[in-house]
């Protein structure tokens, strides 16, 4: 029995051995992705989450797209060449673009790309502006408004005879004319909603006809009855061959490509929820590439024949001091009163309440335990990788100096009769978890009469709850729509931002300087006003910068072409740049 | 009995519509905000929640929104599945196959041989295998399905390499894709399908991949019916009409399993019908770990992402499926028991 045994255990290790040793390369035609992202529509027009993007970028191509890693570079895809203020594409104003449009690419069902295309795809994008869609950035780079609808859901007057009159089309050249200049707009205008699409095919499939007088019959379709949900016709390299929803999505090659047929011939991006299942698929050589949150890096440094890509996301997490909160039926603020049970609802509109929570949060030991080291500790929104970054001071750990700014806090009331306060994170996210709890325990630690619970709420909840004003304090984070300052700091800082108007943030100096910013071409003059915007966010110390994030992308070793970008994020695979070896 | 049919399927039209109001009622107090967030996943969207409540209605009384709600249903319209990025309707009978595929192959492993281990079990009573079936019950109820399902994938999928997650391999589905017209989905059943379209090939991997799911499901549910078969011989051995057979001379064999276990499987066949029901609404586990994305799946990340209408409808779908099952049970019931009649 004892030899039969020993003769078990010797199988199962060859038998373990020969699992995990690289064999030859499986399906060497296709590249399989197991992720857990979910695709709401292939509508260029509509969609605004990552995983759809991914699928958009590899059927349909835009204009430009970002060269190799650099986020604020770009390359010609269906223009012939990246227009700059050197080579005239770009006027001395700032407000007129010429693309030349490339010949002889085709679409997958046969029509050829025309500069008509372009201007009905530029157009479209911005008439269908469904609720929660992208087209707000070409609105706001092409019309200098932000929506075709007011809050009451009517659309602006006017709104569309200026979508009409923004872009044009003289031969094989596009011409865009913008209101004013706008920097970001080269993003934007590489991002998968200005995807180009076939007018013919797209009339053909129920879309806008073309004629601005019907552009509002096609605003805002709803949800899934966008005419474009679940078919697609592009030029990119790849073809949709099918899609089953949240369950597995497939490309195949587009053979007659006009830049070159791809070496990988078939991708399918699966939906795989359970992590154990993607690291097993991973490891059996069954997934090509998996998606791995940051918890399960370590164990999956661990596994052999894969290679490893760190990627710093153009993104920023803060906890957000909200200076006016609602007071109505809110549970975060306790009695509402500064008398031991509760916080006033201007808490943090004092500066020194918030120096002190800012001293309380330790950068390093949250690098540490938390991330590992695998982060980046930002201190201002405008992160690394965006144009005119620069490293402004922080506010250093030091509990000392917490309590100094408590004892003068509101007149030393604070001090004197303590407080009591919620900090809310979103259900399931440690790394905010942990920064919540790591400010609670030690402001906590300074006075036995502060107390703060920390509490989770889920994310729906959580969205809506924030922009009540309930949340004392909420940690949330941002990435990027486009790689330039101003989707940053505006959104951070101004009054009217999407973090900045939460907060009940006001302040004069950084609302300007964010619309000086936005409305400058000359680089000098952004730099000076960008500088000076992360300088104010650490002298008002507006809020708790708490991390950018890294994250790991884990290949199979014989998967060769990525390129790190920091705008494409861990969802997105480029996979004309792949090859299978 | 066919008029006691049809009595019991006319009370399905009220207990629909109990059951609708009271999940309708529930969701209602979720915000508006709340309900309208289920339509944004990114900060960015966030902006849009008062655009989106008041196109979808969404502050409108509870009743409005009921009858809203309800003249959809009645025109065949479920409602958006934001989870499925299609028509609930339309989802519904893409998962559902998946799970009623499973639930037929484990179905009647479950009840057989939680009736077959019962009995020995009951029979043998305080012997050794009367103890190894027990133990076996306890481990398998008690194992988390969950951690259960991860240690088969990871032994016979990730060492072995036997067995994968999913529903037919890569190779299948792809060939499917590429050739629709060569493979029509009948039922949506893979097993079925493959025999039907003439793919023994599709149907043995079909099944392949039901191994696991199957033996994960049976190991933890069998100990139930096993369970109360056991109890139930127990309490029938010690009855005078099995003492009056034996001191006849009947044979030990016709009083266990044809006179004891017969009397003993009305309780079991309540316990039975109730998982038959139940399992049709899905394993959450099963369906997460092995990637077989069916109701269970379904319900999981609806609930999760308050996807409303999908809830309605698997709430409706499961009312339906209680009241067939209750109905069927009490027919057999008669079958079983000719003491038992319906009126």
């Amino acid at each position: 029995m004892g030899r039969l045994k020993f003769w078990l255990a010797i199988g199962l290790i060859i038998g373990l051995a020969a699992g995990m040793a690289n064999a030859e390369v499986k399906n060497p035609d296709t590249f399989i992705f197991a992720t857990y992202g979910t695709v709401r529509t292939l509508d260029p027009a509509v969609a605004y989450d990552t995983t759809s993007s991914q699928r958009l970028w590899n059927i349909y191509e835009p204009l430009i797209f970002f060269d190799g890693g650099h986020t604020d570079k770009f390359k010609p895809l269906l223009t012939t060449e990246v227009p700059t203020l050197e080579n005239g594409g770009i006027s001395a104003d700032g407000k007129t673009y010429t693309f030349n449009i490339r010949k002889g690419v085709k679409f997958h069902e046969g029509q050829t790309l025309t500069a008509e295309d372009v201007v009905y795809s530029i157009k479209r994008g911005m008439i269908v502006d469904q609720d929660g869609g992208p087209s707000w950035m070409p609105l706001e780079a092409l019309t200098g408004e932000g929506s075709t609808r007011d809050k009451d859901g009517n659309i602006v007057p006017g709104i569309f005879e200026k979508i009409d009159k923004c872009v044009e089309a003289k031969g094989d050249q596009v011409i865009f004319h913008l209101p004013k200049p706008f920097p970001p707009f080269m993003g934007i205008l590489a991002y998968s909603a200005s995807s180009i699409i076939s007018k013919e095919w797209a009339v053909a499939n129920n879309c806008w006809d073309g004629n601005i007088a019907n552009a509002a019959k096609y605003n805002n379709p709803p949800m899934g009855q966008e005419p474009l949900q679940k078919i697609a016709n592009g030029t990119n390299a790849y073809k949709m061959k099918s899609w089953e929803p949240s369950k597995e999505f497939v490309f195949a090659a587009n053979e007659a490509y006009w830049g070159g047929a791809p070496k990988i011939k078939t991708a399918i991006i699966k939906y795989v929820k359970e992590w154990s299942t993607r690291k097993l698929m991973l490891q059996n050589g069954d997934a090509d590439r998996v998606t791995v949150d940051n918890p399960y890096v370590p164990e999956v440094k661990e596994m052999k024949n894969l290679k490893f890509y760190e990627v710093p996301q153009l993104s920023m997490t803060a906890a957000f001091f909200c200076q006016k909160i609602n007071p109505d039926g809110n549970p975060d603020i306790g009695s509402g009163k500064l008398d031991g049970n509760g916080i006033p609802t201007d808490f943090f509109a004092d500066v020194n309440v918030r120096k002190a929570f800012l001293h309380a949060f330790d950068r390093d030991t949250y690098a540490n335990d938390v991330f590992n080291n695998l982060v980046v500790m930002p201190s201002s929104p405008n992160v690394k990788g965006l144009p005119y970054h620069k490293d402004v001071p922080v506010y250093a750990f030091d509990l000392t100096k917490s309590a100094e700014y408590l004892k003068k806090a509101h007149g030393g009331k604070v001090w004197e009769k303590g407080f009591k306060m919620v900090i809310t994170h979103n259900t399931g996210n440690e790394m905010r978890e942990a920064a919540a709890m790591m400010m609670a325990e030690n402001i906590m630690s300074l006075n036995p009469k502060f107390k703060i619970e920390v509490r989770n709420v889920e994310w729906k909840d959580y969205l809506v709850k924030y922009r009540s004003y309930m949340y004392p304090m909420f940690l949330i984070g941002w990435g990027a729509d486009y790689a330039d300052p101003h989707n940053f700091l505006y959104t951070f800082m101004h009054s009217k931002g999407v973090y900045g108007r939460y907060m009940a943030y006001q302040n004069d100096e950084v609302d300007k300087l964010c619309e000086e910013g936005i409305a400058n071409v000359d680089p000098a003059k952004r730099e000076k006003v960008y500088h000076r915007l992360q300088d104010l966010w650490y002298e008002e110390a507006i809020a708790v910068p708490l991390y950018q994030q890294i994250v790991v992308r884990a290949y199979r070793d014989w998967i060769h072409g990525y390129t790190p970008n920091a705008m494409l994020m861990d969802a997105n695979e480029m996979l004309m740049n792949l090859s299978k070896q | 009995m066919p008029t006691y049919i049809l009595r019991r399927f006319f009370f399905l039209i009220f207990v629909l519509f109990g059951v609708s109001v009271l999940l309708f009622g529930i969701l209602m107090t979720f915000s508006p905000e709340r309900r309208a967030a289920a339509y944004v996943t990114t900060p960015q969207q966030a902006k849009d929640i008062p655009k989106i409540i008041k196109k979808f209605g969404l502050d409108d009384p509870f009743y409005i929104q009921y009858v809203r709600w309800i003249k959809e249903v009645s025109r065949g319209n479920m409602g958006w599945s934001l989870v499925a990025s299609r028509p609930v309707g339309e989802a519904f009978w893409r998962y559902f196959p998946i799970t009623l595929e499973m639930n037929l192959y484990a179905a009647p492993i479950v009840i057989i041989l939680g009736i077959w281990l019962g009995t020995v079990s009951g029979i043998h009573r305080d012997t050794w295998l009367d103890h190894s079936t027990r133990i076996f019950a306890i481990i398998g109820w008690s194992l988390p399905t969950f951690l259960f399902a991860l240690v088969l994938l990871m032994v016979f999928y990730g060492y072995f390499q036997w067995f994968s997650p999913g529903v037919l391999s890569d190779q299948l589905t792809m060939f499917i894709i590429d050739n629709p017209e060569q493979f029509t989905r009948y039922t949506g059943l893979l097993t079925v399908d493959g025999i039907l379209n003439g793919r023994l090939d599709v149907a043995l991997d079909a099944f392949h991949h039901l191994v696991l799911p199957i033996l994960t499901y049976v190991i933890v549910v069998v100990a139930l019916n096993m369970r109360v078969m056991r109890s139930g011989i127990i309490e029938e051995l010690s009855k005078d009409y099995v003492m009056t057979a034996m001191a006849k001379g009947a044979d030990k064999r016709t009083i266990h399993y044809k006179h004891a276990r017969r009397n003993a499987l009305l309780p079991v066949v309540t316990v039975a019908g109730q998982l038959v029901a139940m399992s049709m609404e899905g394993s959450i586990a099963v369906e997460v770990v092995y990637n077989r994305h069916g109701i269970g799946w379904w319900l999981a990340e609806s609930a999760t992402q308050l996807d409303m209408p999908v809830l309605m409808c698997i709430c409706l779908f499961m009312g339906l499926v209680f009241v067939a099952t209750n109905l069927t049970l009490d027919i057999l019931y008669a079958y079983i028991d000719p003491r038992i009649r319906l009126n």
